[in-house]
């Protein structure tokens, strides 16, 4: 902010301003909350007792041995489990306040505003270019020549650009693994979200693919909040601020992730991170 | 001389198949090498055959009936009692003159009517089986479609000329004839109804024909794309007709144009059931949907037995020159397909990815 701060201006003139153009200014700090969230499929209950906040503009590292209901706790929060069979929850999901189970919410606005990104890539059947817009063509938000505005944004935005700026009307599936994860997450992008959920983005990537998403990660914030499902302990450490470590269905410890990896309260989280567990 | 069992050798006894057993092995390779490529000749020579023999009996015919075959729309068997004509050298019953345009339109006619009612059904009912219904649902009426493609033609012609055809005739078609507008393709739907035999109930009938083979090849396609490139558009906000438009059905576009191609080959070549509820009229094109008609397939086989009395055996390769036309139809309608697949494939996911 140095530049602006001019002797003509008046400094807290230009705070009133900056709060005034945030767009998010009237909004809830936090962007998601879940409050006495229960997860059942069927008789089996994968999640007990979740109450977390996330704050808006922050990332958040879900981490935790495979069956510990991180990826369920995930696929709640854009109501991705809803149709599973045998799907069951108590407690509420807020988003902005509202739960995202009112009667009142648009699923597929919801699913707008909290966008997904998957294990493996998995770009749709259809040409570079159209892969990317597929979601702003199905909400109608831009249509003709602007979708190729759109495009070429998004992929710049994801680095994506000079590599297939050649070839937008060929099939996504000659592009390498790395760069198909780089065109879903600008497909993901393209619809404006608020929220971004990615289940373990990487797992299926090389360690320099796997570099670069994590870098886009960390330029996404703060215009979006991040809840991302890791195996890798390393990428929780490198690129979130705050850390949940679940163990056996239940949210055992959170907080910042230099706490939860360097003075974790509980002996399980302290095994885990410390590659006692796995 | 009786043998007692016990008394011949286990191991002679077996020597000779042994003796074969142990040539395979030692020679497997090329067992197999020749054998597979015996076999898989063999839908080719057969095709050839068939094509070859179909040309050669219907060669007189070509040469008298000329191009006009193809525009005209008469069909006369000429005098069948003795009088004869020659033409190109061809000797054939005075008189008789054949066109088969009315077979052709007739044939082409039926096959889009049954393809356009088709196809949406079928791949509604692949969706609805996939997606939409629970299991305990979908699995006995996935059953029932397969076992619906397996009902005897016959049947179906029998149940379309004693229920289908009169009941349209009575309860739908004077309807929709009384209620349609005059305008282009629409006006074609007005006008007389006639008894229940005719193009549109061929057309219906054939299109229920197919409907079992696409629906079943397209729910078993349906069943092979991944979950996680649907699961990525439904978490784009998409909804579930989207999600099928964009991501389902373009996933194995190519199979189901296969499996159309297979229910477009069945209609074109349906015989007895259209013979049925045609009305099997020759010599002329149905005035509007409801007129009685032919096709190719149900004119062969409802004249088979008048054309064996043309002593000249023209009327014979007339019937063989009418076959060789629904054979070049068949392929062509092949071929096209192939040229679509590899046009629209362009896209399409690399079989088992993500």
């Amino acid at each position: 902010m140095d530049e602006v701060v001019r002797p003509d201006v008046d400094p807290k003139r230009i705070a009133s301003v900056l709060t005034e153009l945030d767009p998010d200014a009237d909004r809830p700090a936090n962007v998601i909350e879940t409050s006495g969230l229960n997860l059942h499929f069927g008789a089996k209950s994968i999640l007990a007792g979740v109450n977390m906040t996330f704050a808006r503009g922050t990332i958040t590292a879900l981490i935790g041995p495979t069956g510990s209901g991180k990826s369920t706790f995930l696929r709640t929060l854009n109501r991705m489990n809803d149709r599973v069979s045998g799907f069951r929850h108590e407690g509420d999901v807020l988003l902005d306040g509202q739960s995202i189970w009112a009667p009142s919410q648009d699923l597929l606005a919801i699913r707008r505003r909290v966008g997904m990104l998957f294990q493996r890539p998995n770009p749709f059947p259809m040409s570079i270019k159209d892969n990317v817009v597929a979601g702003v063509r199905a909400h109608g938000i831009a249509k003709g020549k602007q979708l190729d505005v759109v495009a070429e944004i998004r992929l710049r935005e994801v680095g994506l650009w000079e590599a297939v700026k050649d070839r937008l009307n060929e099939s996504p599936y000659r592009l390498s693994g790395g760069q198909q994860q780089l065109l879903c997450l600008a497909r993901a992008l393209a619809v404006g979200p608020e929220v971004l959920l990615l289940d373990e983005p990487t797992s299926a990537l090389d360690p320099l693919s796997t570099e670069s998403v994590e870098q886009l990660m960390r330029t996404l914030t703060p215009a979006l909040t991040l809840i991302v499902v890791t195996h890798n302990l390393g990428q929780a450490r490198r690129v979130s601020d705050n850390t949940m470590f679940f163990y056996e269905g239940r949210l055992v410890e959170h907080g910042p992730t230099s706490q939860v990896f360097d003075h974790a309260r509980e002996s399980d989280t302290a095994r885990y991170v410390n590659g006692l567990m796995g | 001389m009786t043998i007692n069992p016990a008394t011949v050798d286990p191991i002679r006894r077996d020597s000779s198949s042994r003796r074969i057993g142990h040539f395979v092995r030692r020679h497997e390779e090329g067992v197999w090498r020749v054998g597979g490529r015996t076999a898989s000749l063999l839908p080719v020579a057969a095709l050839l055959f068939v094509v070859i023999v179909l040309a050669v009996k219907a060669w007189p015919a070509v040469k008298v009936n000329g191009f006009g075959f193809l525009t005209s729309t008469s069909w006369l068997p000429g005098n069948t009692y003795g009088g004869v004509e020659h033409v190109h050298g061809v000797m054939i019953p005075a008189g008789a003159r054949y066109g088969a345009w009315p077979l052709i339109a007739g044939t082409l006619q039926t096959s889009a009517i049954a393809l356009i009612i088709a196809l949406p059904i079928s791949i509604g009912t692949a969706f609805a089986l996939t997606e939409r219904l629970p299991k305990w649902i979908a699995q006995p009426v996935g059953f029932f479609v397969e076992i619906l493609a397996g009902i005897p033609s016959v049947l179906i012609g029998l149940w379309g000329v004693l229920v289908l055809g009169p009941f349209l005739a009575h309860d739908v078609y004077p309807i929709v004839a009384n209620h349609v507008p005059n305008v282009p393709v629409l006006r074609y739907f007005a006008g007389s109804v006639g008894y229940g035999e005719g193009l549109l109930t061929s057309g219906l009938v054939l299109g229920l024909m197919i409907v079992p083979i696409i629906a079943s090849t397209t729910r078993d396609l349906f069943l092979q794309v991944p979950p996680l490139p649907k699961e990525g558009a439904e978490a784009l906000g998409m909804t579930d007709a989207e999600v099928a438009r964009r991501v389902t059905i373009p996933w194995v576009r190519s199979g189901i144009i296969g499996a159309t191609v297979l229910g477009l080959g069945r209609a074109l070549g349906e015989t007895i059931a259209v013979a049925m509820v045609s009305g099997s009229v020759l010599g002329a094109i149905a005035p509007n949907v409801y007129g009685t008609m032919t096709t190719i397939a149900a004119t062969i086989v409802s004249q088979l037995d008048s054309a064996a009395t043309d002593g000249t055996g023209f009327a014979i390769a007339t019937l063989a020159e009418a076959g060789l036309l629904l054979a070049i139809i068949s392929i062509a309608v092949n071929l096209l397909a192939r040229f679509i697949v590899r046009r629209s494939s362009r896209m399409s996911a690399p079989v088992g990815r993500a």
